[in-house]
């Protein structure tokens, strides 16, 4: 990936929660060729198990895909229920948004 | 005396519009009584969890509409220790935690020190938490 290369931006905000599980799994839909792509989730206020579930989703596809994916979070709710969750190694998650897009540059490189 | 209720109560049907609405009135609830910053989150993220499972997970389908509520009970006496209580009239199960799902009670016994599930009548989850000052 050089940086003429796309990166596909999915962003979503507010709370994400149970109450809008369809938008969030409508709005995670990956590219069909191997973009990587940046999850800007620093509008998020709130999130739960249910939109955890979803971005896990996401993500294991595009790993079975060798898709590198990166998520931009603000929130310290929203890190922490990573962490309580046990997923703290599972997901690429970065507090802004140059620093994710520096590790899709690097892992697009490999 | 305070003038502040010490006692939040709230039923209503157990669909997942309705979810939100309860978080925002407990933290409104617990703003009111002190709590604050990282344990406002954490409290109000394990009800959350807690009345997500309720919709996604207690009723069968079989279940009539009337019968499926979710419940939340507050109360913070005057040490400021807070009882939590989530509840429903529907049958517990609890999932083994998968790869890719089944990640709430994970989270509530993470945030939760002091936990109990009583499933004798539908599903009561009890949470103590103490107020940090």
């Amino acid at each position: 990936m050089n940086d003429a290369e796309p990166v596909k931006v999915i962003r979503l905000s507010g709370e994400l929660e149970i109450g809008r599980k369809d938008e969030i799994r409508a709005a995670l839909c990956a590219p069909a060729d191997g973009t990587p792509v940046l999850l800007d989730l620093s509008g998020a206020t709130y999130a739960d198990s249910i939109a955890l579930t979803e971005l896990l989703r996401f993500c294991s596809e595009a790993q079975r895909e060798r898709r590198p994916v990166a998520l931009v979070i603000e929130t310290p709710q929203f890190a922490r229920l990573i962490q309580y969750a046990g997923l703290a190694n599972v997901f690429k998650v970065f507090s802004q948004a140059a620093e994710a897009l520096a590790y899709l540059k690097e892992s697009s490189r490999k | 005396m305070s003038e502040r209720p010490s006692v939040l109560r709230v039923r209503c049907p157990a669909q997942s519009r309705f979810v939100a609405s309860l978080r925002h009135a407990l933290a409104s609830f617990l703003r009111a009584h002190g709590f604050a910053g990282q344990q406002l989150d954490d409290v109000t993220t394990a009800a959350g969890e807690a009345l997500a499972n309720i919709v996604e997970h207690a009723y069968t389908a079989a279940a009539a509409e009337v019968d499926r509520y979710i419940g939340l009970r507050a109360n913070v006496d005057a040490q400021g220790t807070l009882a939590l209580e989530v509840y429903d009239g529907g049958a517990f199960v609890e999932r083994r935690p998968m790869r890719d799902r089944g990640f709430g009670l994970r989270i509530i016994r993470a945030i939760a020190g002091r936990l109990t599930i009583d499933t004798s009548n539908g599903t009561r989850l009890r949470m103590i938490f103490e107020q940090k000052r």
